[in-house]
């Protein structure tokens, strides 16, 4: 294993991309319990879910206009409105229901859900993984190859990243859900119509996994199965982050990823016993995670 | 008058053991003659809803007697099954015979090994409660989990370890299904003196009211790392079964699938019982293994029961049963909360 500057610096780039895509699908995760309670774990099924539709709305828009790589982008588009609508029905019809519950229950909940919608996805697609072969040449960086796709991915999570910093920050919308997190009865008597505002956060959490999921599907393939490995280094990112905490999900994705990008290097079959090592440790010593609000226990 | 006597009977055991006595009952009876059965399929299905629910019941351990939720307790299941096959595999000959001493020596080593996993484990997570308790036991899981997949010299990595034969007159179904049984039933009974033990109402004041436990000077962690250890040595024994009845171990054992399957057996049970989760692991393997003959599409159909359950049957359905009967028992007092419940019930029937 050659140890030179351009390897480890397209190593960089894998792991920032690879790190974008993990903030992709864990701020959903993050804002859904940071707003909610709720401990999504489902969450990567409808992310691999939303990687089908978009591969079908591909596949359909390549069907009229022939074989072009940028029809990926309105294909993102229609599989993130979708993805929206799922997400805001889900709320409110199932996970509506489970506010009130406890813990295991939730979590019972969403497992059910992830053993429903597998089967919807083995229905409606079938059993072989997809992917999307866009067709880009790769590029010269100091000698080494490295796929400009690479580059999409890492400024599309970046600027997703900071719109959804702006959106909780500087609308009004994003005030509410704030407000929402601290004093549901509050933000209730001021007249705002919470169950709304839930479905909602539910849905945008469910599309930027679908974003994400989108942009995934142009670099590497998709399967049942995946979407177990994803919610485990999700919940890896969550936690070393803070629970609700948008900039701790996105420092510990950039952790998460990169480490596990230069952890290959040397150690290529442990690069994720390594990041369960750090998540165990940012557990024992701030359980809160890097960025949440310490709390006593 | 028999048939009054046959309820006297029912009544008497359900008044002096709740419905841990007449559900372990009826369970043992129907597991001591589900060999009967014509073929060798059904017993396979009960050999498996007996070793699950021994880990679910461990799980609740945890979760019903604690009231703290783990989504790492299969590492224990695992480590046991693992270190069971491992050591079997070093002490069989080269054709692939077991010695019985050997192969009991290897069960029992199943549960020191976990006990000592669960302690190391539960030093760090006894230390916080509630959701963070759970995610940093599914850390060290999933850890655990990556390990024992990746250390591929040791484990085998993630092809698992095969060709785990019992020996001699273990190797038929039947036999081996008795010795699980015995075994579990053991661990129940086991289980059951130590949950209605002063330890076990320990657990029980932890889990309702932990300050109040700690003004009345009880070490609340140390009972708690006690639990926790028990809980992985029983998960242990459970997974030391496991490896020789299907012949084979692989990391998934370690998951957190594994360990979510005992979250919802306890659930879906009754986590407020000693039995519920081996009620639980009946009506999910019976489900699982039967469901399969009839559609290529049982997540679903499992899905949606568990879902239907989880929306109308919250408490398990064990929680059910005792509603209807509670009634019947004699209290000297009723806690102020089940009072009005066991009345109207008392009204409806």
């Amino acid at each position: 294993m050659p140890f030179d500057a351009s390897a480890l610096l397209i190593q960089l780039f894998s792991g920032l991309s690879r790190a974008m895509m993990l903030f992709l699908l864990s701020a959903g995760l993050s804002l859904i319990f940071g707003v909610m309670n709720i401990l999504n774990f489902a969450h990567a099924t409808l992310w691999l879910l939303a990687g089908y539709v978009t591969y079908s709305f591909y596949s359909f828009l390549t069907g009229i206009a022939g074989p072009f790589g940028l029809l990926l982008v309105p294909a993102i588009v229609a599989a993130t409105a979708v993805m929206f609508g799922v997400g805001w029905m889900l709320e409110r019809f199932i996970i509506r229901r489970m506010y009130q519950r406890e813990l295991p229950e939730q979590v019972l909940l969403t497992f059910a859900l992830i053993l429903i919608i597998s089967d919807v996805i083995k229905l409606g697609w079938g059993v072989e993984n997809r992917r999307i072969f866009l067709p880009i040449e790769p590029m010269e960086i100091m000698g080494s190859y490295v796929s400009p796709y690479l580059f999409v991915i890492i400024i599309s999570g970046m600027v997703v990243a900071g719109g959804l910093w702006w959106f909780l920050q500087r609308t009004r919308y994003g005030r509410i859900v704030r407000a929402a997190v601290f004093s549901r009865e509050m933000v209730s008597a001021l007249g705002i119509n919470i169950p709304n505002i839930y479905a909602g956060v539910f849905g945008m959490g469910v599309a930027i996994a679908a974003f994400c999921a989108g942009l995934f599907l142009g670099i590497m393939p998709i399967g049942l199965g995946v979407d177990m490995d994803m919610i485990i280094q999700c919940f890896a990112v969550v936690v070393i982050g803070g629970f609700g905490s948008i900039l701790g999900t996105f420092v510990a994705s950039i952790i998460v990823g990169v480490v596990y990008a230069f952890s290959i290097l040397v150690w290529p079959d442990g690069s994720l016993a390594i990041i369960f090592l750090i998540l165990v440790g940012v557990l024992i010593w701030r359980p809160w995670g890097l960025f949440g609000t310490e709390m006593r226990f | 008058m028999n048939n009054a006597t046959k309820r006297g009977f029912w009544l008497r055991l359900y008044q002096t053991y709740g419905l841990t006595g007449p559900v372990s009952l009826v369970l043992g009876v129907a597991f001591l003659l589900v060999p009967l059965l014509p073929g060798e399929f059904p017993t396979i299905v009960a050999a498996e809803i007996l070793i699950l629910g021994l880990f679910a019941m461990s799980f609740n351990l945890i979760y019903g007697y604690m009231g703290q939720i783990t989504f790492g307790h299969a590492a224990f299941f695992g480590v046991g099954a693992y270190s069971t096959a491992l050591l079997m595999r070093a002490l069989q000959s080269p054709v692939g015979q077991v010695g019985y001493l050997d192969f009991f020596l290897s069960l029992l080593i199943a549960m020191p090994v976990s006990a000592l996993c669960a302690l190391v484990v539960g030093y760090f997570c006894v230390r916080l409660t509630g959701i963070y308790f759970a995610l940093l036991s599914l850390a060290f899981g999933e850890l655990l989990y990556y390990l024992v997949f990746s250390w591929y010299s040791f484990t085998k990595g993630d092809d698992g370890i095969q060709g785990i034969m019992p020996p001699g007159i273990f190797s038929e179904v039947v036999n081996y299904y008795y010795l699980v049984l015995i075994v579990v039933a053991g661990c129940t009974v086991l289980l059951w003196r130590i949950t209605n033990s002063p330890f076990g109402y320990t657990l029980r004041m932890i889990r309702d009211n932990q300050r109040r436990a700690v003004f009345l000077g009880i070490n609340v962690r140390l009972v708690m790392l006690a639990n926790f250890v028990l809980a992985g040595a029983f998960a242990g024994v459970a997974g030391a079964l496991w490896g020789p009845f299907q012949r084979s171990v692989s990391p998934f054992l370690l998951g957190w699938v594994q360990s979510g399957m005992a979250v919802f057996m306890s659930l879906i049970g009754g986590a407020g019982f000693l039995t519920g989760p081996l009620v639980g692991s009946a009506i999910y393997t019976f489900l699982n293994a039967y469901i399969t003959q009839f559609t290529v599409y049982w997540p679903l159909t499992i899905g949606l029961i568990i879902l239907f359950l989880v929306l109308y049957l919250p408490g398990g359905v064990l929680s059910l049963l005792d509603k209807r009967l509670s009634p019947l028992k004699h209290h000297d007092y009723l806690p102020e909360d089940a009072a009005p419940e066991a009345a109207r019930s008392g009204e409806s029937s």
